[in-house]
C-alpha cells in the first residue's frame, strides 16, 4: 500500500503495471535483481521509484546515446529534475560542473565507454551509489542479438564501486543470456523476474511471395485496406526510402526513418507519428526506441528480421494500448540470403582481425584509412586484450555460427505449420499457458478486428507562411 | 539562390586557382588556414559556413551535375569553369556567412523551442516532447521564457506580432519563409523533414536547406536593427564579435605578450604551421598589421608585385619565381596586400 501511495504522489499513477511491484519490492529488500519485462511495460519505473527511497544515487548504464537521451527526456517530462547524462558528447565546461555535484544527482545515466575511463571511475568512487542499473542487459551477452563489447567491461568497475546492488533490465533474454548476465556482473543467485514474452493482443501473420515486386504490390493494397498507424520495417535504408515513396504515391501520409537522416529530421518524423500526422512510417530497425505511441495497430516486416529476439522487440511496439494489433511478416524465396549478409556484416572479418593484430599500436589509423570498420575495431580490441590471434579468430567464427543459427530460427518461423505464438515462446524457453482466440496465421486469423477505422483528426494544411504561423500560434 | 548557383559563385572567384574540394571546405566552414585566408583573398565572406553539416557525397553529386551540364570542364589540378559558367549571372543573396558562422542554427533552435512552448502553453497543454534535445539550448530557452513571463497571453501575442512584422520586412521570396515555418513545430503541427518540404514545394532538399539559411541571415539582419526586442534576445551570443577564430585570438594575445611563434606553438601544443595560419588570419583582418617581424620588405614587395602582374594567388607559382620566400611568407604577403 505504501508503495502505491508513493507511486501516486511521485508520478501520479494509480497502480503498478504487471511486474513492476514484484521487482521494486525485491530491489528495496536489497537483493540483486534481473527483470525480464517486455518493451513498453514500464521497465524504468523499476529503478525510478526505488530512487526515491534509497539513500544515494542510482547509476544507470545505457548502451545507446539515443536511448539515453530519450530516457533522460522521459524522466524530465515526469518531473524529475535531478538527472544527469554522462557521455562523450559532454562539453568540458559542463563536465566540471557535473563532477563537482555528482553525488547530488538522483539519477546518473552513463555510457559504458565513459564508465571505464579512469577519471570517471575515480569520480564515481567518491559518491554513494545505492543501485547500479544495467539497462538493456542482454547487450552483455556475446550470444545475444545485440552484443556490445563495452558492456562486458561493467564488470571491471564493480569492485571499485564496492559491488553495489544491481538491477539488470532487459526485454529479451534466454537462460543462456541470463546466465551470462549473472556471471559477468558477478551477482550470484539474483532474484529473477520473468514476465511472459507473449503479448495476447498481437496476432502473428506470415505472407509468402514469389518475388519482391509482389510484396510491394501486396503492401500497397494492405496499407490502404488496413489504415494505420503502422510501422513497416524494411531491411535497409534504401528500401525504407523506396517503400515510403510508394506509399506516399498511393496517397497515404507516410514518411521514412533511418539512421542516415539528420537528427532534426528524425525528431520530426517521430513527432509527426506521435501526433497522428502520419499513418505509416517505413524504417530500418533504428525506429522504435523513444517512440511512445500506444495505438500502433500494425507492424509489417518487409524483410526477414535478423533474429527472433529482434523480431519480438519490433513487434512489441504494436498494440501497447491492449487492443488488437497485427504483426505481418513478408517473405519471398531467398530473403534469408540478404539477412545472412547483413548479419555477417556486423561482425569483424578475418582480414580485419589480422590487420588489427598486426598493427598493434596503430589500430585507430586503420579505421581512418578505411581498412577496418570502427564497429569491428571495438569488438576486436576487446578480444585482443584477452586472446591471441588464433583465439579471436575462433571466437568470431563461433559468433558467426551463432548468428547463422539465429537466422535459421527466424527462417523457420516462416515455414512452420504449427502455432507461431508457441514457436516464439519456445525460442525464449517459455511455456505458453493460454492461447488467445485470434492467434496466428497457422491457427486462422480473424482480420475484421483490425479493419476498425481509427479516428483521424482532419487538419487543414497551411499553404502560406502566415497560415502556418497562425496554426502554430493561434491567436 | 540555388545550391548550384552557390557553387558557381564560389568557383568563379577561385577559378583555376583552387581545387574542386575548396568550395566544400568553405561551405562547411572549415577553420583551416587555407580556407580562412581564401575568404580574404577572394572576397568569399558571404559563403563561409553556410551549410556546416553538408555531407561530402551530396557536394560531390552536385559537382558531377555541373560537369554533366557543361559548367565545369575536366582539369586534373584545379576548378576549371566553362565560358557558359563564367558568363552566368550570380544571383543576389542575403547570405552573410562570415558574420553568422553557422550560428543561425543556434538561433533557429532557440526559436523552435520558444514557439513550441508558446504553442502548447497558449493552448493549455503543459507537457510535450521538446523538439530540440540539446540540454544547453533547453536551459537557455527556459531562462529566456521565464524572464519574459511566458504564460501570459500578452507575451505570446507580442512575440507572434514581432515575428510577423520582422519577417514581412525580410526581403526573401514567400516560399523561403514557408520553408522556415515548415521547420518549426507546435501543438498538433510537427516540423517537416527536408524530404517532405522538397516534395511539397517542388524543390531539391539541398536548395531548400540553402534557402532556409538565406532566410535566417536576412531575417537576423532585420532583427539586429533592434525594433523587435523579444527576437533580439534570441540572438544572444549568436553573432561573432570578433572577425577572428577563437584560436587565432589566443595566438594574438600570446604574440602581443612577446612570445615567438615557436614558443606559442610549444605553449599551446599546436603545430607551428597552425600558428602561422593564425598570423595570416590576423594579417587578413587587421588593416594596420605589422608584417616586418616575419618578412623583409624586399621579399614582401617582390611577392605582391608578382601576384599582381601574373594575376595569380597560387602559392606554387609564386614560390617557383621567388624561391627565397617560405610558403608562410607568401601567404602572409598575399593576406596583407588586401
Amino acid at each position: 500500500m505504501e508503495l502505491e501511495k508513493l507511486l501516486y504522489s511521485t508520478y501520479g499513477f494509480n497502480s503498478f503495471r504487471p511486474g513492476q511491484r514484484e521487482v521494486i519490492e525485491e530491489v528495496l529488500k536489497g537483493n540483486n535483481v534481473i527483470a525480464l519485462l517486455p518493451t513498453g511495460m514500464g521497465k524504468s519505473m523499476c529503478y525510478q521509484l526505488p530512487a526515491h527511497l534509497l539513500p544515494g544515487s542510482v547509476l544507470i548504464i545505457s548502451p545507446l546515446l539515443s536511448l539515453m537521451q530519450d530516457q533522460v527526456a522521459q524522466l524530465k517530462k515526469m518531473g524529475e529534475k535531478s538527472v544527469v547524462a554522462i557521455n562523450s558528447f559532454l562539453k568540458p565546461e559542463d563536465k566540471e560542473k557535473i563532477w563537482n555535484s555528482l553525488g547530488q544527482y538522483r539519477f546518473i545515466f552513463i555510457s559504458p565507454e565513459m564508465l571505464v575511463q579512469p577519471f570517471v571511475k575515480k569520480q564515481l568512487q567518491r559518491i554513494t551509489i545505492s543501485l547500479l542499473v544495467a539497462d538493456e542487459a542482454h547487450c552483455i551477452s556475446q550470444w545475444g542479438f545485440d552484443f556490445r563489447p563495452d558492456y562486458l567491461r561493467i564488470a571491471e568497475v564493480m569492485p571499485l564501486l564496492n559491488h553495489p546492488q544491481v538491477l539488470a533490465l532487459t526485454a529479451t533474454a534466454t537462460s543462456k543470456v541470463t546466465n551470462e548476465i549473472i556471471k559477468y556482473l558477478n551477482i550470484p543467485s539474483p532474484f529473477i523476474y520473468t514476465h511472459p514474452m507473449d503479448r495476447k493482443n498481437v496476432v502473428y501473420d506470415v505472407k509468402r511471395f514469389d518475388d519482391q515486386k509482389r510484396k510491394v504490390e501486396w503492401l500497397k493494397k494492405f496499407v490502404v485496406d488496413c489504415k494505420g498507424p503502422g510501422i513497416v520495417y524494411a531491411g535497409t535504408r534504401k528500401k525504407a526510402q523506396q517503400l515510403a515513396t510508394e506509399l506516399t504515391n498511393s496517397g497515404l501520409a507516410t514518411a521514412f526513418y533511418h539512421g542516415g537522416m539528420e537528427h532534426q529530421d528524425r525528431v520530426f518524423v517521430q513527432q509527426q507519428f506521435q501526433n497522428g500526422e502520419l499513418d505509416w512510417v517505413c524504417s530500418t530497425n533504428a525506429f522504435g526506441m523513444g517512440v511512445h505511441i500506444p495505438n500502433i495497430r500494425h507492424v509489417v516486416h518487409f524483410q526477414l528480421p535478423t533474429s527472433v529476439e529482434g523480431y519480438v522487440q519490433e513487434v512489441g511496439r504494436a498494440g501497447r494500448d491492449g487492443k488488437p494489433a497485427l504483426a505481418t511478416l513478408l517473405y519471398a524465396e531467398g530473403d534469408e540470403r540478404l539477412v545472412e549478409s547483413i548479419v555477417m556484416d556486423e561482425l569483424p572479418t578475418t582480414r580485419e582481425i589480422r590487420e588489427v593484430y598486426a598493427n598493434n599500436t596503430a589500430a585507430e589509423r586503420l579505421v581512418e584509412q578505411g581498412i577496418v570498420r570502427e564497429t569491428a575495431l571495438r569488438v576486436i580490441a576487446y578480444w585482443q586484450s584477452r586472446l591471441p590471434l588464433e583465439g579471436t579468430l575462433r571466437k568470431i567464427e563461433e559468433l558467426q555460427m551463432e548468428k547463422i543459427k539465429q537466422v535459421e530460427k527466424i527462417r523457420n518461423l516462416v515455414t512452420i505449420q504449427s502455432c507461431i505464438r508457441q514457436y516464439i515462446s519456445k525460442c525464449f524457453e517459455q511455456h505458453l499457458l493460454e492461447k488467445p482466440g485470434n492467434c496466428c496465421v497457422n491457427d486462422g486469423i480473424n482480420y475484421s478486428v483490425f479493419q476498425e477505422e481509427t479516428k483521424k483528426i482532419e487538419k487543414e494544411t497551411p499553404t502560406s507562411w502566415k497560415d502556418r504561423l497562425d496554426a502554430l500560434l493561434p491567436s | 539562390m540555388l545550391f548550384d548557383e552557390l557553387l558557381i559563385a564560389i568557383m568563379k572567384a577561385v577559378n583555376r586557382e583552387r581545387t574542386l574540394s575548396s568550395p566544400y571546405h568553405l561551405i562547411k566552414g572549415k577553420k583551416s588556414g587555407q580556407t580562412i585566408q581564401d575568404i580574404g583573398y577572394y572576397g568569399l565572406f558571404p559563403y563561409f559556413a553556410v551549410m556546416p553539416r553538408l555531407e561530402k557525397r551530396f557536394y560531390d553529386q552536385a559537382v558531377d551535375g555541373l560537369f554533366a551540364r557543361g559548367f565545369l570542364q575536366e582539369n586534373t589540378d584545379v576548378i576549371d569553369l566553362t565560358d557558359m559558367a563564367l558568363s552566368s549571372e550570380t544571383p543576389a543573396t542575403p547570405l552573410d556567412g562570415w558574420r553568422y558562422r553557422g550560428n543561425e542554427q543556434l538561433f533557429l533552435s532557440r526559436l523552435s523551442l520558444t514557439i513550441q512552448t508558446f504553442s502548447h502553453i497558449s493552448q493549455k497543454v503543459n507537457s510535450f516532447d521538446p523538439v530540440i534535445n540539446s540540454e544547453e539550448i533547453q536551459l537557455w530557452t527556459k531562462n529566456y521564457l521565464r524572464q519574459h513571463n511566458f504564460r501570459a497571453p500578452e507575451t505570446v501575442k507580442a512575440f507572434k506580432a514581432q515575428v510577423l512584422a520582422s519577417l514581412e520586412e525580410t526581403a526573401v521570396p514567400e516560399q523561403h519563409k514557408m520553408i522556415l515555418m515548415s521547420r518549426l513545430s507546435g501543438f498538433g503541427f510537427s516540423g517537416l523533414t527536408w524530404e517532405q518540404i522538397s516534395a511539397n514545394q517542388g524543390i531539391a532538399p539541398l536548395d531548400a536547406q540553402l534557402n532556409l539559411v538565406e532566410t535566417l541571415h536576412a531575417w537576423m539582419h532585420i532583427i539586429e536593427q533592434n525594433r523587435h526586442p523579444l527576437l533580439l534576445r534570441l540572438l544572444e551570443g549568436v553573432i561573432q564579435q570578433s572577425s577572428l577564430t577563437e584560436s587565432a585570438q589566443r595566438t594574438e594575445k600570446l604574440f602581443a605578450r612577446g612570445f615567438t611563434l615557436q614558443q606559442i606553438a610549444e605553449l599551446r601544443q599546436l603545430k607551428s604551421s597552425t600558428i602561422e595560419d593564425h598570423v595570416v588570419e590576423l594579417a587578413m583582418n587587421d588593416p594596420y598589421f605589422d608584417y616586418s617581424p616575419f618578412i623583409s620588405e624586399e621579399i614582401y614587395q617582390t611577392i605582391v608585385h608578382l601576384s599582381r602582374e601574373q594575376q595569380t594567388k597560387r602559392l606554387r607559382d609564386i614560390k617557383d619565381k621567388v624561391p627565397a620566400a617560405t610558403y608562410f611568407q607568401i601567404r602572409l604577403a598575399l593576406a596583407v596586400k588586401q
